[in-house]
């Protein structure tokens, strides 16, 4: 390709785009709203796993420890525990440490607690024992339930199972939203450049019969499709970071237990996702859709 | 030049345009093809600038053989043969040296070299004093000069027209022929499909006549021989 025909097709995509600004501004949008969506898409899914990772966190099976256990049994235990399988973490909260707590709720000192109480510390020792797999809960805690010197475990027996139904249908429905946009995304464009190529079809037919090469009639139409592609993808990702922004804020002040994503590095991820898929969507749209016009 | 041997063309709707035709056209001929309209002439000259290929049979120009011929290649050929049509197709938002200037501009020849080109095609056809005006402003006779300009701006070995006088007056029709005529003059081969009765009978040049797809009639100096 000589600089010549590099400064013909240069030349051929401006004016190509100033002479149908309408389609130009049009696909423009498609890609801009598509991307939008998607966009959000991909923040819901985020803020989705988000939320269900930081609930799956929660839970943790609380497990109660026999009255009579010496604090040399208790650290036994807690090794025997920390080498199962499964096991992510095991923290202890020993009586002692129980009634401390307990006192400080109280607003007490520990020795009038303990005169209050009748002379006996009543709180068992307690091991919070977590998960390395949220969905193992049910099968740890009953593991854990039958081993010597256990009283009894608490991890929110019922509560446990209606949370992993429910965060397992927030991904699904996270995934099925990212991908039903992204395949509308790539329709609309394709239809986009097929108009744009339809309208243009007496200058490609004319620049065949005049001995233009396939290459030479293509790269004008991949130009222009990856300028619109990228001018979309830019919009949409202003329009995405703007516009979150502005939601999770809102979101933050009003439903404050609601854990809202704020990850620089994803966001970031994103816009650059954004602005390169729109620029593939745009060339490929136009590859595809020259593809059978260069044929004949 | 140019060269059928046995060639047979089946539309896939089972149309049969060409039967078996055999051809040879030498360099710088003026030919006339002739036929009523269906006969198949339209479907052999597009055989000429390869816009369809034969389903049997052999098609070559200057030795190359356009059936077997790679698609890339297609290009190539296509600049060594200009082709003029009845209506024109210009580029009706490019001036009229921006659509004669685009034949060169396509392939990649260099800015100073397609504005000299250009002015001279012009100067040629006649039409030098209209560069600027859009397709939209000239008469036919005009627009078909801008086509022809654009046909033969590369200097091509052989320059096909279908029709090219169909939309035109008589007199402005002449115009186009005593056109074309010059260039075939400068060694040109020119092919040239039509229904004009008096300009085939007034020049007196090779005449072939295609009817139901075969060539009825092939004479070194013809008439139309059609009564219209």
């Amino acid at each position: 390709m000589t600089l010549n025909s590099i400064r013909y097709i240069l030349r051929e995509t401006a004016h190509s785009m100033k002479r149908n600004p309408w389609l130009s501004i049009a696909s423009v949008l498609t890609v801009t709203v598509s991307l939008v969506i998607l966009g959000f898409s991909v923040l819901f899914l985020a803020n989705a796993s988000n939320m269900a990772k930081s609930f799956e966190s929660q839970l943790e099976v609380a497990t109660f420890l026999k009255s009579n256990t010496t604090p040399e049994q208790v650290k036994v235990i807690q090794s025997q525990i920390q080498g199962m399988p499964g096991v992510a973490s095991v923290t202890v909260v020993t009586k002692a440490q129980a009634l401390i707590d307990f006192g400080k709720t109280m607003g007490g000192t520990q020795s009038s607690l303990v005169t209050d109480l009748g002379g006996t510390n009543p709180f068992p020792d307690k091991l919070t024992v977590k998960a390395s797999d949220p969905q193992k809960v049910k099968a740890l805690a009953d593991e854990l339930s039958v081993l010597p010197g256990v009283e009894k475990v608490r991890y929110g027996q019922g509560y446990v199972d209606k949370l992993l139904t429910f965060t397992r249908w927030l991904r699904w429905i996270g995934l099925t939203v990212v991908g039903a946009f992204a395949i509308a995304s790539i329709v609309l464009i394709s239809i986009n450049v097929k108009m744009n190529v339809f309208s243009r079809r007496r200058e490609i037919q004319i620049m065949k019969l005049v001995g233009a090469s396939n290459s030479f009639v293509r790269w004008p139409f991949l130009i222009e499709g990856l300028t619109l592609g990228f001018i979309g993808g830019a919009l949409a990702s202003g329009i995405v970071g703007t516009g979150y922004n502005w939601l999770s804020m809102y979101i933050q002040t009003t439903l404050t237990f609601l854990p809202v994503v704020q990850n620089t590095d994803l966001f970031r991820q994103i816009a650059a996702g954004l602005v390169l898929a729109g620029m593939a969507m745009g060339a490929i749209g136009s590859g595809l859709s020259l593809q059978k016009f260069l044929r004949s | 030049m140019i060269e059928l041997t046995n060639v047979s063309k089946t539309y896939p709707n089972g149309a049969r345009a060409l039967v078996d035709v055999n051809l040879k056209i030498g360099k710088g001929e003026f030919v006339f093809l002739v036929g009523p309209s269906g006969a198949g002439k339209s479907t052999l000259i597009k055989l000429f600038y390869r816009d369809e290929t034969p389903t049997r049979g052999q098609v070559q120009i200057n030795g190359k053989n356009l059936v077997r011929m790679k698609e890339r290649e297609v290009p190539y050929l296509r600049r060594s043969i200009g082709v003029v049509f009845q209506d024109f197709k210009l580029l009706p938002n490019k001036t009229v040296f921006e659509n004669v200037a685009f034949a060169l501009e396509v392939i990649g020849v260099s800015k100073n070299e397609v504005k000299t080109r250009t002015h001279a095609t012009l100067e040629l056809v006649g039409l030098a004093n209209k560069e600027n005006a859009f397709p939209h402003e000239l008469s036919g006779g005009e627009q078909q000069r801008v086509c022809v300009a654009r046909a033969v701006i590369n200097n091509p070995a052989l320059l096909v027209a279908d029709e090219p006088t169909g939309n035109l007056d008589p007199e402005t029709a002449w115009e186009i022929m005593d056109l074309l005529f010059s260039i075939n003059k400068r060694g040109t081969t020119v092919i040239m499909g039509t229904h004009a009765r008096a300009i085939v009978d007034k020049m007196q040049k090779r005449v072939i006549a295609i009817e139901n797809g075969r060539v009825a009639r092939d004479e070194e100096i013809g008439g139309y021989g059609y009564d219209t």
